[in-house]
């Protein structure tokens, strides 16, 4: 049994990054990819290329300009609880530092030189001052950034603008998304050069615009690649500064090291979901109580009410009761839930009709002061309180999520129950005189419970994903929601988070069923 | 065969797991009970400094008053000066019968905001709280749509337009009790919105033009700016101006990850602001409804009302039902819904205000024509006289009518109509389909073999490809009536539906001939550059018709270097000509806005900024039913 339990344990691993990787890869391959929600403008803004900016330094920002495999890899060095490399640093308030970002220099291929590397000697502040320096330096480093992020757009902007003055066929292949590549640089500037040497054989007042023309693309181009290399030399700059300040350690550093500056242990980071720029764990634990609550109301009912008609309807098969409740949940199972949502609200909880039930929310907004169990109050009238004011307020999204599993679980409880009253045994417990009842609960109806069991396992990972339909139509702010907005908005972070937690608890799931197998059925065993 | 789980261990099991649940339970309420009592005791808290200030207010007042005659040591010499009283109610609710004061307001939104902090997050409901609960230096007048002081009691602005000084009324403060000084002006712009690493890259990417903000004395600022253009204007007193002494006790990643973290000097205040960052835990999350309550120390005429709460609701019906339950006084309706309760339920109105108007908030919606190459290729739409003619074959009118049942009218241009920036005696493009075909036949489109389609002098039929993103039905709609009203002409029009996401892509590309979509607008004038100019076209910028006109690229260079408010609107409307002259687009409809608004709720009136919700106030006698 342990090393069954060894060897599911350790499959689960592959399992996890194949489920992840793959959800991962389908909505970084569907159009628009990964941070497209990004692209929607906010702002309104009057130039492009400070619009083609912003873009810019919000994808050099959050590591969208990375190839879809790499950013990835990277999300799952940080989930990973052994870290490799340089120890982040905690500030007070409980955030990761991580070590300032390195910045790379588009290769102009030798046609002009890079500018050559700063080399910053700079000796930190110590104590007290340290953490105002660091924090002053990370601000410079920032804002160097995004100057030289700034910069490179900028180029690649002046790269397609001279492609397009030349107007050969390169200009089809440096429009389109994102601007032109700084590889494709020497080969505009071997066309352009052409260009300029073919020009300056034609005559004719046309030709003369024409040099001109290309003279000035040249010129825009080189001046675009020198304030580049301008920025870059000053990103770089602030950058090593940073460094040095973060390496002289102004907080505490994170987790426990095992080789130092090699490996280390450290809690698993989840990062930040870009669209909503909050910590995706923050996100997760505010939505997955209210969904845990909702559920957690619904499936007892469905139980308590589908499993004892499931039984009562076997053992008085084809009764009138039977009849009628095959009837009745095969027709509930067939509403729709949108439809039934809607019918809640436009009549259950509408005024104009019965008004029983709140539209929305949670809690009523005096919520916050009442007593938490019903009480009478000194005028001697019943005040419902808090719990019950809760549950009033869940009644229609448990309502919604209770009425269509009636029919499963009662015709499974039916048929399993079946299977086990024609069985010989139970024709000899019959025989040997047992009541008719403790024939039917005591062994028939146990032996029927193993399907039921498998079932509710299956079902557990579901609550926890949320129903995307009532979450919507009573606006409860649960996981459905969470899941959904990260799929919309293409939220890296937030997906990679929920397929992760909804891949482990399915994973857990199965496993517990196999377990929960041999434990009801001795037949089954693992060794 | 004796199983060791038996009946006894299962009630067991359930005995024990109800006395858990029972301590749990009482946990909780222990916990409610103690964040009330923190509540109550902030309340009691933030009395006694406010007794602590009336104490010491009459020796202030008086000192006030003694300086009564403005004095202009602030300003610099030669240069005019605009003066503004402190902010007032555009329509004094305190005249109107059943005044009173007190009374919750609750607005109801389709969506919620992720989170509240200004700049950091910038969507339209964040917006809507941040209004009432944060002043900028100034704000467009409700009935005139003039730039007028809010924060400031008077500025200059230099004719050249590289710079702007703006004195900041002594009065103002905050809804602590601080004063509004140059010095959080400054650290608004420099330190929080221009700062890294801090999360608003939307907004600084905006204020590039931004130079520096001096602090010229306690009460006086300057703005200096590296080009002359009017944005300059919007930049300085448009933004909201946040207290230094608040945020910048956190550090900037907390304000970047802060979900409520919205202070001002405004009329209202956010009732759950995290008072330092040990108390972040405190603070307002997406899900709960946003409660303001009225900043009883509001620095000029405080709001009627007490308070006012946001509250989510998704789903259009159950809006309307929670609306009509009184779970909310304010909510949009779609347009069927407002169709329908205009038509079918007369005695709705005797409960509720049903506004419907056009303000500087409407956007518009259009068919965008590919005036460039596609792939290289012309499209029929490069002709001037053919996108004239397209305009002229669709009946906009009656598609208002079919389509959004009858709410909208006709647009005529990129402008908004109520601003000053339109010219109000020019009208759209007629529905006139003869004389569509007279501009076609011009153009070289003409029936040439008798088949019903139109051809040009090579042969080739005119057809062309509508791209629309999918997820409405109302596009559906727009698409097959256009492309009957086309058909009719002899103009062959297919479809291509494409998801949000690959649409926008297809717009970067230029890889249309003609698409449907809307702009939205929150000022009344706007930058046109960014979609109309020829320098928008290159990188996937926002000119993805590829309208090139240089006409109209001289009009936008000169309306954005023109300070003059007067002048700069006649270049505006100018433009707005030549725009409808070219027709890159074919204006199509104007979306005014629809609101339901309890009868409990007095002062209730339209204007040209939208709604004024900090001047309502709950009539206090029951509401007059006639």
């Amino acid at each position: 049994m342990v090393t069954y339990l060894v060897r599911r344990l350790l499959l689960m691993l592959p399992t996890l990054v194949g489920i992840t990787l793959m959800v991962f890869m389908l909505l970084a391959l569907a159009p628009g990819g990964i941070g497209a929600g990004l692209q929607v403008q906010g702002g309104q803004m009057s130039d492009t290329s400070k619009v083609a900016q912003m873009q810019a330094y919000l994808e050099d920002r959050y590591g969208l300009t990375d190839p879809v495999i790499v950013q990835y890899a990277r999300w799952i060095g940080r989930i990973s609880p052994v870290k490799f490399g340089q120890r982040d640093l905690r500030a007070p308030s409980g955030d990761r530092v991580p070590m300032p970002r390195a910045i790379d220099l588009p290769s102009l291929a030798g046609v002009f030189a890079p500018p050559p590397m700063p080399r910053v000697v700079f000796t930190p502040a110590t104590g007290d001052e340290a953490i105002g320096q660091f924090k002053s330096l990370q601000r410079d480093a920032e804002g160097a950034r995004r100057e030289y992020v700034g910069s490179v757009r900028m180029f690649r902007d002046a790269l397609a603008d001279t492609a397009r003055v030349v107007g050969s066929p390169l200009v089809e292949r440096l429009d389109g998304k994102g601007g032109a590549k700084p590889a494709d640089f020497t080969d505009v500037l071997v066309v352009l050069d052409s260009a300029q040497a073919a020009a300056a054989k034609a005559t004719g007042p046309e030709a003369k615009a024409r040099i001109d023309a290309l003279a000035a693309a040249h010129g825009k181009l080189d001046a675009a690649a020198a304030t580049m290399h301008q920025k870059w030399a000053l990103a770089e700059e602030t950058r090593q500064r940073a460094t040095i300040a973060f390496l002289a350690g102004p907080y505490p550093t994170s987790g426990i090291p095992i080789i130092p500056d090699v490996i280390s242990l450290d809690t698993a980071d989840f990062g930040v979901a870009f669209s909503k720029n909050r910590p995706v764990w923050d996100l997760i634990i505010a939505a997955l109580p209210v969904t845990l609550l909702i559920n957690l109301i619904a499936f007892p009912i469905s139980y308590l009410i589908a499993v004892p008609t499931g039984v009562i309807a076997s053992v008085r098969r084809g009764g009138w009761f039977d009849m009628f409740t095959g009837v009745l949940y095969l027709s509930l199972y067939s509403i729709p839930t949108v439809l039934a949502g809607v019918f809640a609200i436009g009549f259950l909880a509408n005024k104009q009709y019965l008004g029983l039930f709140p539209v929305s929310g949670l809690h009523d907004t005096a919520a916050d002061l009442m007593t938490f169990l019903p009480v009478t109050d000194a005028q001697g009238r019943w005040q419902p309180g808090w719990l019950l004011d809760l549950l009033w307020h869940v009644a229609l999204p448990v309502l919604c999520l209770v009425y269509g599993s009636f029919a499963i679980l009662s015709k499974q409880t039916r048929a399993s129950m079946l299977d086990n009253l024609s069985a010989d045994y139970v024709r000899t417990a019959k025989a040997k005189g047992v009541p008719r009842n403790d024939v039917v609960v005591r062994h028939v109806f146990r032996n029927s419970l193993l399907p039921l069991i498998t079932m509710f396992v299956g079902i557990f990972p579901a609550m926890l994903a949320g129903s995307v339909v009532i979450e919507r139509i009573f606006s409860v702010p649960g996981m459905g929601s969470l899941v959904i907005e990260a799929i919309d908005l293409r939220d890296r972070e937030l997906i990679l988070a929920d397929t992760l937690m909804i891949a482990v608890v399915n994973v857990v799931a199965l496993l517990l069923a196999d377990i929960l197998y041999a434990v009801a059925d001795p037949r089954v065993s693992y060794e | 065969m004796r199983n060791g789980f038996g009946f006894k261990d299962l009630v067991m099991l359930v005995l024990l797991l109800a006395v858990a649940l029972s301590v749990w339970l009482s946990m909780v309420q222990r916990d409610r009970q103690w964040e009330l009592l923190q509540k109550v005791d902030g309340r009691i808290a933030d009395l006694e400094k406010r007794i602590q200030q009336i104490r010491v207010a009459p020796a202030a007042a008086a000192t006030t008053t003694a300086a009564a005659p403005r004095d202009d040591a602030w300003a610099r010499p030669g240069v005019k000066i605009e003066r503004w009283n402190a902010p007032a109610a555009a329509s004094d609710p305190a005249k109107l019968p059943g005044y009173g004061e007190g009374g919750e307001f609750t607005e109801l939104f389709e969506a919620q905001p992720a989170k509240l902090t200004p700049y950091i997050a910038s969507d339209v409901y964040q917006t809507r709280v941040m209004d009432r609960v944060c002043e900028g230096l100034g704000t467009f007048d409700p009935t005139t749509l003039k730039m007028v002081g809010r924060l400031a009691d008077g500025w200059q602005i230099d004719p050249d337009g590289l710079w702007i000084r703006a004195h900041i009324n002594p009065l103002a403060h905050f809804s602590d009790g601080q004063p509004v000084t140059a010095e959080d002006v400054r650290w608004t712009y420099l330190d929080f919105i221009n700062n890294p690493l801090i999360e608003a890259e939307r907004t600084r990417s905006t204020q590039d033009n931004l130079k520096d903000v001096k602090v010229i004395d306690d009460h006086t600022v300057e703005f200096v700016f590296k080009e002359p253009l009017f944005t300059n204007i919007l930049i300085a007193f448009g933004d909201p101006i946040l207290p230094k002494h608040y945020y910048a006790k956190f550090e900037p990643s907390q304000v970047n990850q802060a979900t409520g973290m919205l202070m001002g000097s405004g009329q209202f205040r956010l009732e759950k602001l995290p008072k330092g960052p040990d108390d972040l835990a405190s603070q307002w999350t997406p899900g709960q409804d946003v409660v303001l309550v009225r900043n009883e120390q509001y620095w000029a005429a405080p709001a009627p009302l007490a308070g006012m709460r946001f509250r989510t609701i998704k789903d259009d019906l159950g809006r309307l039902v929670a609306y009509r339950n009184g779970e909310g006084s304010m909510m949009l309706p779609t347009s069927p819904q407002f169709n329908k309760l205009m038509k079918d339920e007369p005695q709705f109105e005797k409960s509720s205000y049903m506004l419907k108007w056009t303000n500087m908030r409407c956007g518009y919606s259009f068919i965008a024509w590919q005036c460039g190459p596609r792939n290289g290729k012309a499209t029929p739409f490069a002709d001037k006289r053919v996108r004239k003619a397209m305009t002229m074959l669709l009946d906009r009118e009656r598609m208002i009518r079919d389509i959004w049942d009858g709410i909208g009218i006709v647009s005529k241009g990129p402008m908004n109509p109520e601003s000053p920036a339109s010219d109000p005696s020019v009208a759209p493009l007629p529905f006139d389909p003869e004389k569509a075909k007279a501009l076609l036949a011009e153009a070289g489109w003409k029936d040439r073999d008798g088949d019903g389609i139109l051809e040009n002098e090579k042969g080739d039929k005119f057809t062309f490809e509508y791209t629309y993103a999918t997820g409405g039905e109302i596009s559906e709609r727009i698409a097959r009536f256009t492309k009957d009203s086309f058909g009719k002409a002899g103009i062959v029009m297919t479809t291509r539906p494409v998801d949000w996401s690959r649409y926008q892509e297809l717009l970067k590309l230029r890889d249309f001939d003609a698409i449907t979509m809307g702009w939205g607008a929150n000022a009344p004038e706007s930058d046109p550059r960014q979609i109309w100019h020829s320098e928008s076209i290159k990188e996937g910028g926002d000119n993805f018709t590829q309208w090139n006109s240089p006409t109209c690229d001289a009009l936008i260079e000169k309306g954005r270097r023109t300070m003059n408010e007067a002048d700069r609107m006649l270049v505006w409307r100018q433009f707005e000509a030549c725009v409808a002259e070219d027709q890159p687009y074919t204006f199509v409809r104007v979306a005014p806005w629809l609101r339901l608004v309890k009868r409990d709720f007095g002062n209730v009136n339209t204007y040209k900024t939208g709604l004024e919700p900090q001047e309502f106030f709950k009539v206090s006698a029951a509401p007059s039913m006639n």
